[in-house]
């Protein structure tokens, strides 16, 4: 291929890319070095000069841009860059551009004029970087500029491709030649043809040899940087302007160029035969003024903007991993499940002990956002070895629990919202007196505007009275209840039934032979539970009543059936109105009798008892009691008519529920020990 | 009885890949973590155009890390992308682009996983398979790191030439 017509050369500018490992390292200087100081950095730039698959060679800046020697490996070239950063996003955007890079120019200039540019050519690849870097937003502003000098028209005379000028052997020589230059040599060096060959010079060795006799037999040879053989880098101005500073007599002449292109082989080898030869006509030298800022992504003569917030941010980078690990039992597990739905769910813990604790943690494993801890008590010294959110500090600080619990939470993992609040819970029978009525009526409401913002409640105080008021609250303003018991060695975990918006009765589920089955609406609470206690031949106590001394692992258990109940429950079609299976004894899988109601995750128990002494759960679900004191509609109807005065009435006299609930009238017919225990006497 | 992969073996066997690859202008490069018993590992770098769903080109920079798992005694390829201005992909992006893992199998190929020297996520093929990719090569193979390569690099567009493949 050979060209007579003459005509410009085409010249392109090098792309860029920045390795994440680049902006980690700026802003370690910046934080730990430079501080204030508006300081410039000396930084290295990486052009690969073997070409990619795609045809995409870059320049490239990482963490070793800034080290003192270039230490790139053997297909790299050298670019001599100056990172110039500004304080301010103003100082960014007000600097004057031509004025930088007509300075960087001056500085090309001057290495051109005392020799620095024969003992190193790489500085003919000059660039910098104008850049403001918002360190708490890991936002970085950056503009690349590669200073070449403006209107230095170069004549393209002639081009042909090298293998018709040398022989295979020559550019054989000459590849392998190259090979053996220091990377810094690489980029700009001579080729002169000789008797019986050619031989490749370093510019310090030979470029004052060249005369005007003699051009003829010396080819200026430049590594190309552009990724295509029809066009040259830019950079060749400078490596021009330099020539005619040393070979002033060229100026209006036509000189040889060697375009150098690496290229591999079918075999893989690398070879330079792709180079083009030109044949230029120099301009005359001038004072040149500079150009040479990069375009951005829009095309256009301006910034760039790097986000690494997601990259760099330690609480982006925890705040995707744990969703990482989520999404990736969505991906092999279970493709089905509504993860933003358990990520949006806020959770609200009645008592931040050790069922609130180990609660609070497992909520967090599964992408739980938002956790609202409530209590009344302070970290004791006995707290941390069994309430997992507490350390030895708190106690000797007698931290309130909810906020200790909250606070301690972030520092797991900042990007949960928890917050707590130091409340005491009215309780039944626990008289109020003048002195306490206004504190609580203010505990009833805040309780309230507590249950409505949330959307699950949890019960997992230590005392079976403070029970009765949340019970109550929750299942008025239809939120799903999950209540939680500990006794030495055994546990109760359960739904409350949620009680239909519409007052509309549920469609009777179909159930097997053999099962029972209870619609979701239609299920107990912890209190009608009580009453009508499941077939279970145990010992009948009541679980809060040895609420202290229980084996350690048993609220770890319960905490974690709690909180894997409500994700279910989550995952069901119908909620917390999904209905709840027991089996008679004859039978002996549940879930043969419930896979046509199950979630992606499986049956949804009523409740689940457990008992450490065998190792044993049972999972009885039973109906709601219409006697019940804490849900049933007489209460429910007291509630919505009187309000704050009948709950007062409550708190001071527990008999006044019977009352209301007319178990005092069916009092006889029913052994009614476990209710008459609603007591103060039984829990001191 | 299997024969084990040895953290000598492997280190040998990057050593030797380091040293084809000087010789081609290939771009391996060896890196040593000082105080960390597996620390060697070697990197490559290689830019490409990527075509995202939106039919927009992107420019993509992948750097490969091959080191050492302890615990499942195998070699890991592990990786990270970055565009130009330096944001790493997510995992879920990757997979958008990725045409040779839209197969049901990929959630379980390419994972997140820390990087076994730096501690850091990274994209990562995960290494409870890859006993049983290098089990084969481990008696008949000069280089069993080279072999398994040859194996999964292509999934995560990572080829080596024969150059490399003579040698085992």
């Amino acid at each position: 291929m050979c060209e007579k017509k003459v005509e410009e050369l085409t010249y392109v500018q090098l792309s860029t890319s920045i390795n994440p490992s680049f902006w980690n390292k700026f802003t370690e200087i910046k934080l730990e070095v430079d501080k204030l100081g508006e300081i410039e950095h000396h930084i290295w730039g990486y052009y690969n000069v073997i070409p990619q698959k795609h045809g995409i060679n870059l320049l490239e800046v990482d963490s070793t841009s800034f080290n003192e020697k270039f230490n790139g490996q053997n297909m790299y070239i050298p670019f001599h860059g100056k990172l110039i950063n500004k304080n301010t996003i103003e100082q960014f955007k007000e600097s004057n551009k031509t004025d930088l890079i007509n300075d960087e120019g001056k500085s090309l200039m001057e290495k051109i004029k005392n020799e620095l540019v024969l003992q190193d050519p790489s500085v003919l690849n000059n660039f910098f970087i104008l850049s403001f870097a918002d360190l708490k937003k890991y936002h970085y502003y950056y503009w690349f500029a590669f200073p070449v000098p403006r209107g230095l028209v170069v004549t393209k005379v002639a081009s042909n491709l090298i293998t018709e000028t040398f022989s295979e052997n020559e550019i054989q020589i000459l590849c392998s030649q190259f090979k053996e230059l220091d990377n810094n040599l690489r980029s700009y060096f001579l080729v002169e043809r000789i008797e019986n060959g050619c031989k490749l010079h370093t510019l310090q060795n030979k470029i004052k040899n060249v005369t005007l006799q003699n051009k003829n037999q010396f080819y200026f040879t430049f590594c190309n940087i552009a990724n295509t053989n029809i066009a040259v880098g830019s950079q060749l101005k400078n490596y021009i302007t330099m020539i005619l500073y040393y070979c002033p007599f060229l100026q209006g002449q036509i000189a040889n160029f060697i375009a150098f292109t690496l290229s591999r082989r079918d075999d893989f080898s690398v070879t330079c035969d792709k180079s083009i030869i030109y044949e230029l006509k120099l301009p005359s030298q001038e004072d040149y003024t500079w150009v040479g800022w990069e375009k951005n992504e829009r095309d256009r003569m301006g910034p760039r903007l790097a986000n690494m917030k997601n990259t760099l941010d330690p609480y982006m980078l925890a705040e995707n991993s744990v969703d990482l690990n989520l999404k990736l039992m969505k991906w092999r597990v279970l493709p089905n499940i509504n993860l933003e739905k358990i990520k949006e769910t806020k959770c609200l813990l009645l008592g931040s002990g050790t069922l609130g604790c180990s609660v609070a943690r497992t909520l967090l494993a599964w992408g739980v956002r938002t956790i609202t801890f409530v209590d009344n008590s302070t970290v004791s010294f006995s707290n941390p070895v069994r309430q997992s959110l507490f350390t030895y500090l708190d106690s000797v600080q007698m931290k309130p629990k909810a906020l200790a619990a909250a606070e301690n939470l972030k520092m797991i993992f900042p990007g949960v919202k928890s917050q707590g609040v130091q409340l005491s819970i009215p309780m039944p029978g626990h008289t109020v007196g003048e002195s306490l009525l206004e504190q609580t009526k203010e505990n009833v409401a805040k309780l309230r505007e507590l249950i409505d913002e949330h959307d699950i409640v949890f019960l997992l105080m230590d005392s079976r009275e403070s029970r009765w008021l949340p019970t109550l609250l929750a299942n008025y303003s239809h939120k799903i209840t999950i209540n939680a018991a500990l006794g030495f060695d055994t546990y109760l975990v359960m739904r409350h039934g949620l009680r239909d918006a519409g007052d509309a009765r549920s469609d009777p589920v179909n159930h097997r032979e053999g099962f029972k089955c209870i619609n979701g609406t239609e299920l107990g609470c912890y209190f009608c539970n009580d009453v009508t206690a499941p077939g279970n031949s145990m010992k009948d106590r009541t679980l809060d009543q040895q609420c202290t001394v229980t084996r350690p692992g048993v609220s770890q258990i319960a905490g974690a059936l709690a909180v894997e109940l409500a994700i279910s429950i989550l995952q069901h079609k119908d909620g917390a109105k999904a209905p709840a299976f027991y089996k008679s004894p004859q039978i002996t899988s549940i879930q043969d009798a419930d896979s046509e109601n199950e979630c992606l995750l499986g049956i949804i128990p009523h409740s689940i008892r457990g008992f450490l002494s065998s190792f044993e759960h049972i999972l009885p679900a039973t109906e709601k009691y219409k006697h019940c004191i804490a849900c049933s509609d007489m209460v429910l109807k007291e509630y919505s008519e009187n309000g704050m005065d009948f709950l007062l009435k409550v708190f001071n006299s527990s008999k006044y529920l019977e009352d209301v609930t007319q178990l005092t009238e069916i009092f006889n017919d029913i052994d009614l020990e476990d209710v008459l225990e609603f007591s103060d006497e039984d829990f001191q | 009885m299997d024969a084990s992969f040895k953290l000598e073996d492997f280190c040998a066997s990057i050593e030797n890949i380091v040293a084809i690859s000087n010789s081609l202008m290939d771009g391996w490069t060896l890196h040593k973590k000082e105080g960390v018993e597996n620390g060697k590992y070697i990197t490559k770098k290689y830019s490409t155009s990527l075509t995202t769903s939106d039919a927009n080109d992107i420019v993509v920079t992948f750097e490969y890390h091959i080191a050492y798992h302890l615990s499942y005694g195998v070699p890991v390829l592990c990786f990270r992308v970055w565009k130009q201005d330096g944001s790493l992909l997510s995992i879920e992006e990757y997979w958008a682009l990725n045409e040779n893992l839209k197969g049901s199998s990929m959630y379980d190929t390419l994972t997140q996983l820390d990087h076994p020297v730096l501690c850091q996520p990274f994209l990562t093929l995960h290494p409870c398979r890859t006993q049983e990719i290098i089990q084969p090569f481990l008696q008949h193979s000069k280089n069993p790191v080279i072999s398994w390569l040859s194996v999964v690099g292509p999934f995560v567009d990572l080829t080596l030439p024969d150059q490399y493949l003579k040698l085992c």
